[in-house]
């Protein structure tokens, strides 16, 4: 296998270490040394010749090969089996609803969330349970890492250089889980948009922090529900009012009631839209009165539609907590769904 | 024992646009504004819209806001720029 990559010398593991950091390459964390050996089991894993280009950055027009992924993944301690999916977020990250050049240079400082779905989740020993947004698994975490990484080395997307995220957050570290379709009577994220459930896929979000909710004082469906809708409504008053991509990580134990109620994650996306919204005037009392104007009325919803929701069933088996996960800002970037290793609109060959 | 590691960065400089050739003077010139149509851009533009004018003895100024602050300005403004004699793309925030 011929890679085109500059290669570097280093005298021991240590010296890789100061190499890399010395030249930006890192996050900051210790790397795996991407030897050629490592970076061609990936390729090999994902069938790709190391020039197979994944994609054109559209506002520098930089292209973006395969080996170049490998490279970073390896770094972020992907194993070859894990490279499948770094290749489909990369690319869902590509497509032009997503906005990436804007989602990763904006003040606002989003971290793109990757959710997982399909028979991959097992394969790769995901825990989509306990501590689901917190390194609770070997695969989220290094899967996360690597589109980090990617982002920084092969598209310059550095702290104060093309990266202007005035706070950022820590889930431009890593942030990535999966759902927990095993424990759960829904419809998986990917089904929704339409991919098999024999089919792997990857769901990436320009996303702001989790924000942590609880309610375990109540079984009724629209009583918990309240509780996130709320706390989208406080997003909105405190960060930004424009509709967009919100997610609501719904645990086992919320998750339950909610199911024996026989609520889907239609019927959750539909309350939660009537739910989240807000007067314009609401920003009068968070010390935002000189932007209301005359238009204090106005009713704005957290979602254009339901389908914006992105419900997850994920999180630890007891506990009535819950997260809500907001869009970078309304609906400029739009969550992208991705199968992983397939080609869903690929002509079959010919005979 | 040696290692030897691959470059992780694109390797692929991208081909950055050169700066049109300076003016000596912008009197009587058209001066386009992309604005990426932020709250604090109003006022900053219109007050560098008249220190152009009266200042600098600029005959036009054209403003053009982006539909979408996040984005590269849209077809229909770049269209617009080899009627102008300068650009000045501001960002406010």
């Amino acid at each position: 296998m011929q890679l085109a990559s500059k290669i570097h010398e280093a005298k021991d593991f240590n010296a890789v270490q100061e190499l890399y950091h010395s030249h930006g390459w890192t996050d900051g964390l210790p790397i795996v040394p991407p030897t050629a050996e490592a970076v061609e089991a990936c390729l090999e894993w994902a069938m790709m010749p190391p020039d197979q280009l994944i994609g054109i950055e559209p506002v520098r027009e930089r292209p973006i090969t395969v080996e170049k992924l490998a490279i970073n993944a390896v770094m972020a301690g992907c194993l070859p089996m894990h490279f499948p999916v770094v290749i489909a977020a990369t690319t869902a990250m590509l497509q032009p609803e997503f906005l990436l050049h804007g989602a990763t240079a904006s003040t606002g400082g989003c971290a793109v969330l990757l959710v997982l779905n399909g028979p991959i989740r097992q394969e790769l020993s995901t825990n989509p349970t306990f501590n689901v947004l917190g390194a609770s698994d070997r695969a989220t975490m290094v899967i996360g890492r690597a589109l980090r990484l990617i982002l920084i080395n092969v598209l310059d997307i550095r702290p104060g250089g093309i990266d202007r995220s005035t706070i950022g957050h820590p889930g431009k570290i890593s942030y990535c889980l999966a759902e927990d379709e095993d424990d759960s009577a829904w419809l998986s994220l990917a089904e929704q948009s339409g991919i098999p459930k024999e089919a792997s896929a990857v769901t990436v979000m320009a996303a702001g922090a989790p924000r942590q909710i609880m309610n375990e004082w109540t079984t009724e469906p629209k009583e918990i529900l309240e509780t996130f809708a709320a706390e989208i409504r406080a997003n909105m008053r405190h960060y930004s009012i424009w509709p967009g991509n919100y997610a609501i990580i719904v645990p086992k134990q919320l998750r339950e009631h909610l199911q024996t109620a026989g609520w889907s994650k239609a019927d959750i996306s539909e309350f939660i839209f009537e739910r989240a919204r807000i007067h314009r005037r609401e920003w009068a009392d968070v010390g935002k009165a000189s932007v209301v104007r005359d238009r204090g009325d106005t009713v704005y919803p957290a979602m254009d539609s339901p389908d914006q929701l992105l419900v997850i069933a994920a999180g630890g088996p007891a506990g009535g907590f819950g997260a809500v996960i907001p869009p970078w800002l309304g609906h400029k970037s739009h969550a992208v769904t991705m199968a992983i290793g397939v080609c869903m609109d690929c002509e079959p060959p010919k005979i | 024992m040696t290692l030897r590691v691959l470059d992780p960065s694109s390797e692929m400089a991208t081909a950055l646009g050169r700066p049109a050739p300076r003016m000596a003077s912008l009197q009587g010139k058209t001066v386009g504004f992309i604005s990426n149509g932020k709250e604090g851009t109003a006022a900053y533009f219109a007050h560098l819209d008249k220190m152009l004018r009266a200042e600098f003895g600029v005959a036009d100024v054209i403003m053009r806001v982006k539909s979408n602050y996040s984005a590269p300005a849209d077809p229909a403004i770049l269209e617009e720029i080899p009627q102008w004699d300068a650009v000045i793309s501001g960002i406010g925030d």
